[in-house]
Formats: structure tokens, C-alpha cells, sequence
């Protein structure tokens, strides 16, 4: 009898399984690989966007958008941003693989990625950015007011609201705009840790982004990588300087993407991955016993079918240990900055060129880093906006 | 050789279950979502607590009604000239400003039977360059091309967008205040104001937060 029921057991697990999607794994395999070196990396990042599965679509649009900035290659990166962010807000949406991200066996990277707060709080600010570029603050304060919200809803409320620039630049569009800014300006004032911000000037009409350093990235920790950490550098940029003809403007960095992304505290989601380890480490205990046991238990004639169910057991015990996915999702917008700077001043209209250097904690000059941009002043009232990166390409004429 | 046939069953069962386990059963092929036809007026299954198609509707109509009966634009001797001025956006959405003044002024134009005129003020640096082509002869007029008919507004158009946001681990609420008027380009005095109030509660799931 056991010997028609292991041959039909066998059967049907031949069956189920050979409808395994082994070309699909291979497609998708092939899929995720990175493009081939290109000179053109805002080109190979589209790629990358088109070729990506959907799930990490907003991971290589994020990712392609600011190389498209620090190439000046603004347009791109407003498609880009614009793409991601309908994303990101349509995420009340009930969610197919976010649902089955939180299952016992699906994994967290199975949900569409839209990142952390600190990601998602970026891409607002860089969609920001281009709204000034444009000509259209609203929009900018918008994307700025957005972006702090990413970050209202950490576990210590101490850390809750706390970019600088966010609601510095807030309020300086509102005052552009005729409003009072003044509430924004204290909130920003508050969040500052090591450099305070300035007070408006209404009259400054450019505006100079600034960002240097490498941002965060993630990592797994724990027994089954249930732990989602953030592996923080040493930038070796700590402040720049924007020289235009004989004067120099200091650009302090105001916010500092490693602190934003390691204060938030634990996620919701971490609880749940927990939970999913504990789980897979008991199925893989119990697997272990049983299978033991009836392994024992079957090589006795008088206990041998007692000891063939336990087995039996233990085995689907540890496919089921198998199958539990507790990973954290390591995915990440891997080209963000460090530092966030910012400086406003007043220029008259007409074409400029500017050298950017930066500078290292000593405040010695780090040479490798110096850009040569050239841009036009717009005529008020107009604002004129300049993205400026350490990774930016040199010259970039805007 | 019973017990090794025993040993042999098990060793079926558990290499098929270890391959079985193997394969990448997390890989699928996505099905799609057929393509739905909607009205604008109605919530779609994708949707998020910022200013969306149905909002625009249903504000949109609302300040239209009230527009057309303001008593000043009702019993106004002559057609009244309205020209759009752009609405500040004071939320925390970014959108195209333009498209709740355009809808404004196309629902007023099909429906209010030329009650008001619109003045195309967007339109200028075509309709200038138009002008002095016939000026200058070069595109044949139907009257004198010097005397000056592009006509004066006598009321402007706009509006403001102010929202109040609560984000907490219960969710997201946003709130967002439309408020439209329309001004006396004589006085400044704001002859009609309309408003209306949407507001919006979600929650994102457990894996995002």
C-alpha cells in the first residue's frame, strides 16, 4: 500500500513541479542584470527602466533621474521623477504584492518599490527643484511639503519633520511668492543641528542646490537577513564654495541623508519580518525533530508507520521552513548624496560661469571634486535654479 | 530489503519535495489590468489621497453654477469680459494649475450660452503677431487693423488651493480647500466667491510603513 502512495505522491510532485517557471527565472535573471557599460548612463538607467520587471521601475527611475541632473539633463529627469511619484502616491491603492510581501512566503522585494521615507522624501525634493526651474514655486513647495511629510511618522517623534531644507525652502518660496514664510523659517531653524540657515532675501534670484558625499545604502543583518540596516560613509566632502568673478558664496550642508535614514526608527514592516524568522526557525526546528524521530521511529517493523507519517511531517515542516521568506528588502536609490546644501544670491541677468569647489573636514580644498559650470541668469521675476552635485559632470553648460 | 526499500521511498519523496522547494515559485508573469473606461467623476481603483479627475469635476461644476448665478454676471448689462488669472497652489500636491480654470471656462462657454465672454489673454503673442501682419498689409483684413479691438477684462478669474495634512502610523488625511473668485478689474472688489471643501483618509499597507 505505502509503496502505491509514494508512487503516486512522487507523480503528482513531478507534475506540480515541472510547471516551475525555470525560463521565466532565467528571463528575469537576465533582466535584472545591469546593462552594458555605457558612456551615456542617463541612456543605460532608461534602459534599465524600460528592461527592470515593475516591481523595480521606480528604483531605476529614481536612480536614472539624478544621473540625469548631475548631467544637466533636466527634461529626462522631470519624466522621470513625474513617473515615480504617480507611483508613490497611488500606493493607498490595495496592492497585489505588497499583500504577498507580508505572507509568510512571499518576499519583501516582491512589492513595488517606491524606498524608505528618506528616499521617497528625496525624490520630492528633487521633483522641487526642476517645479523652481521652471519658473513654477507653487510646485516646488508642494514637492518640499511632501517631502517632510515622508518624514512625519517616525517611531521617536524627536526625529519626525526634520529636514532643514525642506521647510527652509518652503517658506522662502512662499515669501517669493508674497506670503509670509517666517513659520518655515523657524521650523527649519529648529531642525538645524550644526549650520543654521540664513534669513530670506526675497530679492536673491538664484538659487544654488548643492549636494556632495555618498548617501546611505542597505543592508541585511540577522539570522535570515529579517534585519534592514543602513550602511553609512564618511563623505570626504564636508562643505563647498561657489565662486563667481571675485566673490564667494559657502554652501553648509543643512541636512545629512545618513542621520535622516538611520533616526526613523522601526518599520511596521520589520515587526512583520520578525515574526516571519521566528516562524521559519521553528518549522526548521521542528522539521528537524520530527524528522529524526521518524527516521528512528521507521527503522522499527512494529513503529514504522507511525515513524513514516512523522517523517512525513518533519519533511513538510521543513519545506515550509524553506519556503518562509523573512529577507528584508535591500533595494535602494544607491547614487543619493550625503549632504544637502543650499545658498540663495542676487545676480543680474546674463550669462555667468562659476568654478564649484569643496572641501574636506579640515576645510582643505579637495581639487578632485571642482566643477566649471556655465548658466544664464533669467530676468526677474523669474528665479534662475542651479543643481550643483560633486558628482556632476565638469564643464556642464545649463 | 524492506527496510532499504522503505529508505529508497523516503529518499523519492524527500529529493522531489528539496527540488520541488527549489524552484523559483516567487517568479510570475503578470496578468495586466484590462483597460477600463471611466468617467471622470468617479474614484478608480487607483487612487491616493491627493487632488485627482473627480475632484476637478465635482469643484470645477460646483463653481460654474455659482458663477453663473452671481447676481452681477445674471443681470449684467452687456456680456461681461473674464480673464483667467492662475490659481496659487498652496497644498502639498504639485499640479497643473491651468486645468481648473480651463475647465471652469469651458463648462461657463458650453453651457451659460454667452452669458460671459472669455478673454484669451494666454493667446496674445499669437494674436499681436496676427495683428501686425495685417498691419503691415502682408495677410488681407476684414476691418482696420489699427484701431484697437482686443477688448478690456471686466472681471478676473481665480482662485487659491490651501490643504492641512496629518500623516501618522493611522494613515494619511489630507484636506484641501478650493476657493475661487471672481474680482471687479475696476474696483478689486470681489463680486462672487465660491469654495469647496474635499477631504481624503488612506492608509498605505503594512509593508510600505
Amino acid at each position: 500500500m505505502w509503496q502505491k502512495i509514494y508512487l503516486y505522491f512522487f507523480i503528482i510532485a513531478v507534475l506540480v513541479f515541472s510547471g516551475c517557471e525555470t525560463t521565466t527565472t532565467q528571463v528575469y535573471q537576465q533582466r535584472f542584470q545591469q546593462p552594458a557599460a555605457s558612456s551615456d548612463p542617463v541612456a543605460a538607467g532608461m534602459e534599465m527602466v524600460q528592461r527592470s520587471p515593475l516591481k523595480d521601475k521606480v528604483l531605476w527611475q529614481y536612480r536614472t533621474a539624478l544621473t540625469a541632473m548631475r548631467y544637466g539633463r533636466f527634461t529626462e529627469a522631470k519624466q522621470l521623477l513625474d513617473d515615480a511619484l504617480l507611483t508613490l502616491n497611488a500606493m493607498m491603492s490595495p496592492d497585489k504584492n505588497a499583500r504577498k510581501a507580508r505572507g509568510i512566503f512571499g518576499k519583501e522585494e516582491q512589492k513595488v518599490f517606491i524606498g524608505e521615507p528618506y528616499e521617497r522624501a528625496m525624490a520630492y525634493y528633487y521633483r522641487g527643484i526642476l517645479y523652481w526651474m521652471d519658473g513654477e514655486p507653487d510646485n516646488a513647495r508642494a514637492c518640499f511639503r511632501s517631502a517632510q511629510l515622508m518624514d512625519s511618522d517616525t517611531q521617536n517623534k524627536t526625529y519626525a519633520n526634520d529636514w532643514v531644507l525642506f521647510d527652509y525652502l518652503d517658506g522662502l518660496a512662499t515669501v517669493k511668492l508674497g506670503g509670509d514664510g517666517s513659520d518655515a523659517l523657524k521650523r527649519a531653524r529648529q531642525s538645524a543641528k550644526n549650520f543654521t540657515p540664513p534669513d530670506y532675501d526675497p530679492q536673491a534670484n538664484v538659487l544654488f542646490f548643492v549636494e556632495f558625499g555618498p548617501g546611505p545604502t542597505k543592508y541585511a543583518t540577522g539570522q535570515y537577513g529579517e534585519q534592514l540596516r543602513f550602511r553609512t560613509y564618511q563623505s570626504p566632502v564636508k562643505s563647498a564654495a561657489i565662486k563667481i568673478a571675485d566673490a564667494t558664496i559657502r554652501i553648509y550642508p543643512y541636512d545629512d541623508l545618513n542621520f535622516q535614514a538611520t533616526t526613523r526608527g522601526g518599520r511596521v514592516m520589520d515587526y512583520i519580518l520578525a515574526n516571519k524568522a521566528v516562524f521559519k526557525e521553528t518549522t526548521d526546528n521542528v522539521g528537524n525533530v520530527a524528522i529524526i524521530g521518524g527516521a528512528v521511529l521507521a527503522s522499527r517493523r512494529e513503529t514504522q508507520e507511525a515513524g513514516l507519517a512523522t517523517l512525513g511531517v518533519g519533511i513538510l515542516s521543513k519545506v515550509i521552513s524553506a519556503a518562509t521568506t523573512p529577507a528584508a528588502d535591500t533595494r535602494d536609490w544607491n547614487n543619493l548624496p550625503q549632504y544637502l546644501g543650499f545658498a540663495a544670491a542676487r545676480m543680474q541677468p546674463g550669462r555667468y560661469t562659476i568654478n564649484v569647489e569643496f572641501y574636506n573636514q579640515f576645510s582643505t580644498l579637495d581639487g578632485r571634486f571642482n566643477k566649471t559650470i556655465s548658466f544664464t541668469v533669467y530676468p526677474p521675476p523669474r528665479d534662475t535654479v542651479v543643481f550643483i552635485s560633486d558628482q556632476s559632470i565638469t564643464p556642464m553648460n545649463l | 530489503m524492506k527496510k532499504s526499500g522503505t529508505i529508497l521511498n523516503l529518499g523519492i519523496i524527500v529529493g522531489t519535495i528539496l527540488i520541488g522547494a527549489g524552484c523559483a515559485s516567487t517568479v510570475k508573469n503578470p496578468s495586466g489590468v484590462p483597460v477600463t473606461v471611466m468617467r471622470p467623476d468617479e474614484q478608480g481603483f487607483v487612487a491616493g489621497t491627493g487632488i485627482e479627475s473627480q475632484d476637478l469635476v465635482a469643484v470645477t461644476d460646483k463653481m460654474a453654477r455659482g458663477i453663473l448665478s452671481c447676481p452681477e454676471i445674471m443681470r449684467a448689462q452687456g456680456t461681461p469680459r473674464i480673464v483667467l488669472d492662475p490659481i496659487i497652489n498652496e497644498t502639498r500636491f504639485p499640479i497643473n494649475k491651468d486645468i481648473f480654470l480651463e475647465r471652469i471656462r469651458a463648462q461657463l462657454n458650453e453651457k451659460a450660452a454667452g452669458k460671459v465672454r472669455f478673454l484669451a489673454r494666454d493667446r496674445m503673442n499669437t494674436l499681436q503677431r496676427e495683428r501686425t501682419l495685417k498691419q503691415t498689409g502682408q495677410v488681407t483684413s476684414s476691418s482696420d487693423p489699427n484701431v484697437v479691438e482686443f477688448k478690456g477684462a471686466d472681471f478676473f478669474l481665480t482662485g487659491k488651493l490651501s490643504s492641512l495634512t496629518t500623516r501618522t502610523s493611522q494613515g494619511t488625511s489630507d484636506y484641501v480647500l478650493y476657493t475661487f473668485q471672481l474680482i471687479d478689474a475696476r474696483t478689486s472688489e470681489i463680486i462672487w466667491e465660491g469654495s469647496a471643501e474635499i477631504k481624503k483618509q488612506g492608509l498605505e499597507d503594512a509593508s510600505y510603513r
